[in-house]
């Protein structure tokens, strides 16, 4: 028994180490990006495993990445693109280069490299072109939801999922949906808003379109430096043809009164740029 | 405890001046120098990222790899030299005990490292902070915010790396302290090494909730006895973005890493007692 005694103390003393090691893990792993584990682990063996070590993980993910984009530009094997895109996503997991790339690949090409693998556009039948289109359309934004999520919601990522939506799975309450999340993200893109609103008028959402627009217009896009001028005319084009009552619309800007063909509105509306909306258009 | 002390350090300055001599640490630290700082000139294949994050993870990942190599090979290398020459024999037929000639030989070791990470870090710096003025020039002609770099944050993550590859040292002394030959130690050193890279996968596993059992148990006892050698990484967000380091962050991971290297020094001062040389 006494020759166990300091083997039983040195398995006493690690597992208190290894309590200790514990709880430092909880605070460290908030700080690492996380790490796909289930990406990782089919491409183990080809040299990524040193990008999970410590550090190269930049360096390994540029270098999976460019092996990626020989096998995409070969267009032949699906698998393998889509494997060591992925892998890449998984290592660099805060890089929106990777998620949009491989995101808008699954999604747009991947689909014509399957039809071509069945045979050809000639021989696969119509509807089983569009089942393989939509199945890598809805692929393709999957993951860049994922991407999404680890990039903290990067504007430029939901646009591109937006543009998915609309393109490839024709789902417009989708892709406005994206755009709206889009345009109400810090450094959204200018389009966002626009596209948002334009894909629910095209779906006879015409009056939410025009509220949430013109919300958004006077919360974010007025204090625009240049004032967002072409939203505001979209804004108009839309009262027009919802033919709002003239106190409905939004209040005519002081810089809006030089514009050519507006019509005219009471004078108690008209409103002054705000400061932070820097130089008038005059 | 003083004379155990002055003993210690008596070996730990053989240990250093045999260590800093050798053409391994010559060839390596020139490697990773190289690796620094040629990291400027590769970032064309750089897709995506801030220029500074690539070049700093070259940095992360030279210290990392030519860093756990010689804290492998070196540790190893310097414990059988003095097993083969038989200067061990000498050392220990005076008033030196076993556990202060591996204490001695830790700290000479981990001093040696301790150059290597801090001229590493160094040249790390420079090439940071030199892009970094040129970024945030650029970045002020055309009014964009300027890249993040914090030097007092590279500071601390060469502290890390210091104390990951001392963890890698006093587990290297314990199995060297065990093993026959220095290949055995070499090969057992690095396995272990990359195991405690790969600790947090089956530390996250423990963390995600599921049923008791046994591969559970078994889970949990190998989780706690491996070091986490993961847990130093924290290089990205200390130099790049130092708000993501949450307050009370470092004292665990510091805590964390000196108690393995006590925890396996005293492992391996209880081997090498029984051990027969």
């Amino acid at each position: 028994m006494r020759r166990w005694l300091p083997w039983c103390g040195f398995g006493v003393l690690f597992l208190g180490v290894g309590l200790l090691a514990e709880l430092s893990w909880r605070h460290a792993r908030l700080c690492l990006p996380e790490i796909g584990r289930r990406q990782l682990e089919p491409t183990v063996g080809q040299g990524v495993l040193l990008g999970t070590l410590g550090g190269f993980r930049t360096v390994v993910a540029d270098f999976t990445w460019i092996r990626g984009y020989v096998l995409w530009e070969q267009k032949t094997d699906r698998a393998g693109t889509e494997l060591l895109m992925r892998t890449a996503c998984a290592l660099d997991p805060r890089s929106r280069f990777f998620w949009e790339n491989t995101g808008l690949s699954i999604a747009n090409d991947m689909a014509h490299w399957e039809i071509r693998r069945r045979g050809g556009y000639a021989k696969v039948p119509r509807d089983i072109q569009e089942h393989v289109f939509r199945t890598y359309a809805r692929r393709g934004l999957d993951l860049l939801d994922e991407g999404i999520v680890s990039t903290g919601g990067s504007p430029a990522l939901l646009a591109s999922a937006a543009l998915v939506a609309e393109l490839k799975l024709k789902d417009l309450a989708l892709s406005a949906d994206y755009y709206r999340r889009a345009a109400e993200t810090r450094g959204a893109p200018w389009f966002a808003a626009r596209f948002a609103a334009a894909n629910l008028w095209k779906l006879d959402r015409r009056r939410e379109a025009y509220n949430w627009y013109r919300a958004h217009w006077l919360k974010t896009l007025r204090l625009e430096e240049d004032g967002s001028p072409d939203d505001l005319k979209e804004l108009r084009d839309m009262e027009q043809e919802l033919r709002l009552p003239w106190l409905a619309r939004l209040p005519r800007q002081s810089w809006e009164m030089a514009q050519p063909g507006l019509p005219a509105m009471p004078s108690e509306n008209v409103t002054t740029k705000p400061s932070a909306g820097g130089q008038s258009r005059k | 405890m003083k004379a155990a002390l002055s003993r210690c350090l008596w070996i730990a300055r053989i240990t250093f001046l045999e260590a800093i001599r050798q053409r391994f640490f010559a060839f390596l630290f020139v490697l990773g120098a190289v690796l620094v700082l040629s990291s400027s000139a590769i970032r064309v294949f750089d897709f995506g990222h801030s220029e500074l994050k690539f070049i700093a993870d070259f940095g992360f990942g030279g210290l990392f790899l030519f860093g756990s190599m010689l804290g492998v090979v070196m540790t190893a290398q310097l414990f059988f030299a003095e097993l083969d020459n038989r200067t061990a024999l000498t050392l220990l037929a005076k008033p030196l005990g076993r556990g202060e000639f591996l204490v001695g030989k830790f700290l000479g070791t981990w001093a040696v490292l301790g150059v290597f990470v801090i001229a590493l870090v160094g040249l790390l710096g420079v090439m940071l902070g030199w892009r970094a003025a040129e970024l945030a020039a650029l970045a002020a002609e055309r009014r964009l915010s300027p890249p993040e770099f914090d030097a007092a944050g590279l500071g601390l993550f060469a502290l890390l790396q210091w104390l990951r590859l001392g963890v890698v040292v006093a587990m290297v002394l314990t199995v060297a302290a065990a093993a026959r030959t220095f290949l055995f130690a070499v090969v057992v050193g690095a396995l272990a090494v990359l195991a405690g890279q790969l600790q947090w996968l089956s530390q996250d596993l423990l963390l995600k909730p599921a049923e008791a059992g046994l591969g559970r148990a078994a889970l949990w006892l190998l989780t706690h006895l491996l070091p986490n050698l993961q847990q130093f990484n924290l290089g990205d967000a200390l130099v790049l973005a130092p708000h993501q380091v949450h307050d009370g962050t470092l004292p665990w991971v510091f805590a964390s890493g000196l108690a393995y290297i006590v925890a396996f020094l005293a492992l391996a001062s209880f081997l090498f007692r029984r051990r027969e040389i």
